[in-house]
């Protein structure tokens, strides 16, 4: 940490010492400009999303709000918050297998990164491809479905962990960050006498910092955001539903795509399942918050860089 | 060596995968097992036992919440509480799909689209002994009916529980399809009797130029229609109706050579169809169409019809009318600073039952029920107590209990005269409207076994939408006043359908809504419905109208509709078959 | 210059740390290879296990008969595929949006990870960031509302165009085939760069700062610095990734497509993915033989990608993936 302070102020006292080219101010307007116009394009429908979520249902689908509520009402974080059945479960079960996924996970992939980007290893094409392949190739829903059902982890919450542990993805893009790690850390310590447990859980876990914190996001959100797996495994077992499920009920319900069903059918008691556009905003706008919350502490560790302990190349 | 290894490791667990795939229905104790959680008998404080089932109906749904009073009180009186589960996210296949797959299935199932996969997997508990232990399910059809509902096995295995009268049809509404218009624009132009699309078109337009705004300032659209998906009927099939057809979905079945020589006609391809387009191209052109018709997705079509913006559509009446009932009866602002509601305003719907020519009879609405077999209500082999779940069923029949699905609570959702007729107060109809009121308070157990018709108390409907004094109570007045001055009384009367009986094969839309796409018929439809998703909106936009009819009457030749109409010929004189064997005859 | 010469010297380390099998390496490794077993067989259990449904597409497949129980058909299914006209509409479609998505995507992200690591300030660095990120979480039904309204007669492109006098007509961007591909890319870029971003972010704090150093000291201006430090810093991160996703070309997904698509443009719409809902998983048809084999067709090519990208990065001598 100090040393990259320092490192950066010197960095600085160069750059003022030298004169800032026209270019360079030219550059920087542009740049300033464009990332603030690109902000605006981005965050205006999330604005957007959140005053609807804000107004009141009706009058919502009307159209014509932008920036403000219209008709101000706190009813659809109600409707979503409170009134669901299940959202408390749902709310449980989701901080849980946040909580232990992303931890079991950071620690398989970071593991297996770690082995893999051993220049010695021996086996380390045949594992890569091993893992390479399971990014893309997959027996399918149905299949999987009958494995889990077989292995007990249907009606469970280990579901949520077990299966999806190891990423490859994810493994992948930290093997390429430890390969960056200059070998010489590792033979020093070596020399010393460390064995490669030694090595992995005390040079290279604290130089990877921002890749661990980059996929400890990754996995969050993905758990956060889980409801696919809630539905197809425990989708009889509500005391292991998540709360992405339950929301994820309320935004669908719309889009149904129940084919061809006769029309005739319905009646008043079946037919107003309509989820008004406000709710879903409302349940968006949940969705988002927690992630937006969570993600200036692991910020941090992407603008730290990386220091490069007392070892220089 | 390595390599070997994993070799075998892979073929050991292939062996592995294959043999426990194969008892995966097979094993009774493992599907107990896996119900065991859910359908556990749970000793509850009060001194009957309640048995929790599961039911999981493949469509679009909300959930009730876990301590719904009348959910309650219904369990107390039949010893079983039912948490029903809808479609999320899933297509209907896909969830029937992997609930089979997970070895998990629920107590209670309607399969929608996926009923028959659940019949072909034999995972359906059949009806047949315990309709005869229970009356009240038998009661619901007629031998003949439930004799539609047998599969190949001969068994029933589900009921559907819709559109199903006791006594006779009372509907009050029009559920079905229609041109519809504000009632605004009637009254403008004094009532006028509207039987043509030129006179149609011609209204909108007229009402159009002279009244361009709503008084909040929004700009009114003339005719929109919705081309979503499936729902693009409502952009092709009244070719159909304005022959005077009635709703068999598909094609027209013509009864010129007499009721037991039907002919299956494709109304695509009529000179009506032409006329049709035609007319909603030059409309098009003129401005009167919606220019996002085409491309408009559900939400955005909901989401126009409720701001009061568009005169008319064509759309069947349970698409888009509950969804428009709340922001219809909410008070917005005018440009002026008043305030007004739409519905107050005039811009309800009414239903027109245009024809191709002036003064042809024809048959938009239905007057009798319409019985589709292709899904329903089920039990499923994962239910511990199949006996159970079809006293359940059956109870659910009982007068006062259907009166607690559909009504709610004396006194507190509906109130009594002293004539022993049922009515609601004001504050009682908006809180059925109320979906959080719903979620905690009714249970109307939706897909279960229900009536339509009158109450078995011979004074009532089965359910309040029926009930006369209770619809036009809860009409708002420029639609009483429209409808007086029509001199009608209920939707059904104002469209003025001829009034007929179903024919034996109708609704032939309950056979080609279930056409799988094994045979050349059900490959042609699948096409077909391609063809015109992409060549009906095109002429309707077109600036040269004739030759891209043209093109798209060569494009859609090539999905060989003959042999989708030779299936549906086939269907129709099976169906014919079936009633003449009970006795059925021409009159 | 110096980084040229640090190429170079990398590729010569590779050579030399090529692993000797031998007893004593193996000895010397052992906690490796025994934590990899467990990998291994983690691996075999949850990804290779499900493989063997694969047989499901030689199969007329029954739920309730099971994989042993089913019908065997040969090669029916894929004969059925291939012999229809528009599954290779629709394979050409996904590839299309696949790879269109791919490259713009990745060059977007890049560089907008670049541009933000220019900017000096940190509160305003912070800000974009967590601004850029922020549709990631909004879900396809709500971006494809926001595309659609925005994209309708009265919406503000086409109120913008006529304000300009571009148009005088509203242009129906939604009924044309020939935009449906570019409010597709556009979409996603919209909704996925800030997110995408975040890996190469985190790649550029892994560059020596003293390069930026010695870079400054060699007179290189900004730009120099981008094109001559950040982008080689970059290069492994950003080769790893292309190659990964060369496989996921053929994953140009189904929400965006779906719900966007109508009629008029599905020749230009449907993706893979929606063939299998239509005709797999539409429960009237329910054949799941058939998605399986369009399944195993997704996954030969993305296979083949793989290892044909993946032959070419190791001849080039840039990072790969196996």
């Amino acid at each position: 940490m100090i040393m990259a302070d320092i490192q950066q102020i010197s960095l600085d006292k160069i750059k003022h010492k030298k004169k800032m080219a026209t270019e360079d101010l030219i550059f920087m307007i542009f740049n300033t400009l464009f990332l603030v116009l690109f902000a605006v394009v981005t965050l205006y429908p999330v604005l957007n999303t959140l005053a609807i979520s804000f107004n009141e249902g009706n009058d919502a689908v009307r159209g014509g709000i932008y920036l403000l509520p219209r008709k101000w009402s706190w009813r659809n974080y109600e409707e979503i918050l409170f009134e669901r059945p299940g959202i408390r479960v749902g709310a449980k079960i989701t901080v849980l297998r946040t909580i232990v996924g992303t931890l079991t996970s950071l620690a398989a992939n970071a593991l297996l990164s770690y082995i893999l980007s051993r220049k010695k290893f021996l086996f380390k094409s045949g594992l890569s491809l091993f893992w390479v392949i399971t990014m893309y190739a997959s027996g399918g829903m149905i299949p999987v479905l009958i494995l889990f059902r077989y292995l007990h982890l249907t009606s469970s919450f280990w579901v949520y962990v077990i299966p999806g542990m190891v990423s490859a993805f994810n493994v992948m893009v930290m093997r390429t960050y430890m390969l960056g790690i200059p070998d010489s850390l590792e033979e020093a310590a070596q020399l010393e006498g460390a064995g490669y447990m030694r090595v992995f859980v005390s040079i290279i876990t604290p130089l990877c910092k921002p890749v661990y914190a980059t996929i400890a996001l990754f996995v969050a959100v993905y758990h956060w955001n889980s409801w696919f797996d809630a539905m197809l495994y425990n989708r009889f077992d509500p005391q292991y539903t998540t709360l992405q499920y339950e929301l994820m009920k309320l935004l669908d319900s719309v889009s149904a795509t129940t084919g061809a069903t006769s029309g005739a059918s319905m009646t008043a008691a079946t037919a107003n399942t309509i989820t008004p556009v406000t709710v879903r905003a409302a349940a968006s706008i949940a969705t988002m918050a927690p992630i937006i919350a969570l993600y200036p502490f692991l910020q941090r560790y992407f603008v730290t860089g990386l220091t490069i302990g007392g070892v220089k190349e | 060596m390595k390599t070997k290894k994993i070799v075998s490791l892979v073929l050991a667990s292939m062996l592995a995968v294959s043999s426990f795939a194969a008892c995966s229905n097979g094993d009774p104790g493992a599907t107990d097992a896996t119900t065991g959680a859910t359908g556990d008998t749970q000793a509850t404080d009060a001194q009957k036992e309640i048995v929790d089932f599961t039911m999981f109906a493949a469509m679009a749904g909300k959930e009730k919440d876990a301590n719904n009073d009348i959910m309650e009180i219904i369990a107390q009186k039949t010893g079983v509480r039912v948490k029903e589960t809808w479609l999320t996210g899933q297509s209907a296949g896909e969830a029937i799909g992997s609930i089979i797959a997970s070895g998990k299935l629920p107590d209670l199932i309607d399969g929608g689209d996926g009923s028959v996969t659940l019949y072909e997997n034999g995972l359906l508990v059949a009806w047949d002994d315990y309709l005869e232990k229970y009356p009240n399910l038998k009661e619901m059809y007629t031998d003949e009916e439930w004799d539609k509902f047998r599969m190949d096995d001969g068994h029933i295995y589900w009921a559907n529980v819709f559109g199903n009268s006791y006594q006779y049809n009372t509907a009050t509404g029009h559920n079905g399809e229609a041109f519809w218009i504000q009632n605004r624009v009637l009254e403008w132009d004094g009532y006028p009797k509207i039987e043509t699309l030129d006179q149609y078109f011609d209204l909108l337009e007229r009402y159009a130029k002279a009244n361009p705004e709503l008084p909040d300032g929004t700009p009114v659209i003339p005719y929109t229609c919705l081309c979503e998906d499936w729902k693009y009927y409502c952009l092709e099939n009244a070719p159909m109706f304005l022959d005077g057809y009635p709703n068999d979905g598909c094609c027209i079945v013509n009864i010129d050579a007499g009721m037991d020589k039907p002919k299956v006609v494709d109304y695509n391809t009529t000179d009506t169809a032409k006329m049709y387009f035609k007319k909603l191209n030059e409309q098009y052109a003129k401005g009167n169409i919606d220019p996002d018709f085409a491309t408009q997705t559900y939400d955005e079509y909901i989401a126009k019809l409720s701001t009061g913006r568009v005169l008319g559509l064509c759309d069947q009446y349970w698409d888009f009318a509950y969804s428009i009932m709340g922001p219809f009866a909410s008070p917005l602002a005018a440009t002026d600073g008043t305030e007004f509601r739409l519905d107050e305003l005039g811009c309800d719907y009414v239903p027109l039952g245009l024809t191709a020519k002036a003064g042809m009879a024809q048959q938009w609405h239905s007057y009798d029920d319409e019985l589709n077999q292709s899904s329903g209500c089920a039990v499923t082999t994962s239910c511990k107590d199949p006996d159970l779940a079809f006293a359940f069923l059956s109870a659910l029949l009982d007068q006062d209990i259907h009166d607690l699905r559909f009504w709610g609570i004396e006194g507190v959702d509906y109130l009594v005269d002293e004539n022993g007729l049922y009515y609601r107060t004001e504050e009682m109809r908006e809180n059925w409207k109320s979906d959080s009121y719903k979620a905690k308070h009714t249970c109307e157990y939706s897909y279960c076994p229900q009536w339509m018709g009158m109450s078995k108390d011979g004074i009532n409907r089965m359910q309040p939408g029926e009930q006369p004094s209770e619809f036009i109570e809860g009409l708002a007045a420029p639609l009483r006043k429209c409808f007086e001055a029509y001199g009608v009384g209920t939707y059904a009367e104002f469209i003025g359908s001829e009034i007929v009986v179903n024919a034996p094969w109708y609704p032939l839309w309950s056979w080609s809504n279930n056409i799988s796409s094994d045979t050349p018929g059900g490959i042609a439809w699948k096409k077909m419905g391609e063809t015109k998703h992409l060549w009906l909106p095109t002429v309707v936009m077109s600036k040269d109208f004739e030759s891209d009819w043209n093109s798209y009457q060569a494009a859609y030749a090539e999905c060989d509709p003959q042999a989708f109409l030779d299936e549906a010929q086939a269907e129709v004189n099976a169906r014919l078959a079936t009633a003449q064997s009970y006795g059925w005859t021409p009159n | 210059m110096e980084i040229s010469t640090s190429r170079s010297k990398k590729k010569k380390e590779i050579d030399i740390n090529k692993p000797q099998f031998t007893v004593k390496e193996f000895k010397r490794q052992w906690i490796l290879v025994a934590i990899s077993v467990v990998y291994v067989l983690y691996g075999l259990l949850f990804y290779y296990l499900p493989l063997v449904g694969w047989i499901i597409a030689f199969q007329d497949f029954k739920y309730n008969k099971g994989i042993s129980g089913s019908k065997w058909v040969g090669f029916k299914k894929f004969q059925f595929l291939f012999s229809d006209k528009t599954f290779l509409l629709v394979i050409r479609n996904t590839f299309c949006m696949g790879a269109l998505n791919l490259i713009f995507s990745t060059i977007v992200a890049i560089a907008f990870a670049i541009l933000l690591n220019e900017v000096r300030n940190k509160y305003f660095k912070k800000s974009i960031q967590t601004i850029s990120y922020l549709p990631h979480f909004l879900s396809w039904i709500i971006v494809v509302a926001i595309v659609s309204d925005a994209l309708s007669s009265t919406g503000i492109i086409n109120d913008l165009l006529m304000r300009l006098h571009i148009i005088d007509t509203p242009y129906p961007f939604r009924a044309k085939e020939a935009w449906f591909w570019p409010i597709v890319v556009l979409s996603n870029l919209w909704k996925e760069t800030g997110w995408n971003a975040i890996i190469y972010l985190a790649a550029i704090t892994s560059i020596d700062p003293c390069l930026y150093e010695s870079a400054a000291i060699d007179g290189a201006g900004r730009f120099q610095k981008m094109r001559y430090v950040t982008l080689p810093g970059l290069r492994p991160t950003i080769m790893i990734l292309l190659l990964m996703n060369m496989g996921n070309v053929l994953n140009a997904g189904f929400e965006i497509q779906y719900l966007l698509g109508n009629g008029l443009v599905q020749n230009f719409s449907r993706t893979i993915d929606i063939y299998i809902l239509d005709w797999a998983l539409d429960a009237r048809n329910l054949d799941y033989s058939l998605g399986t084999a369009a399944g195993i067709f997704k996954t030969v090519v993305s296979m083949t990608f793989i290892v044909v990208s993946n032959y070419i990065a190791k001849k080039r001598g840039d990072e790969r993936l196996f």
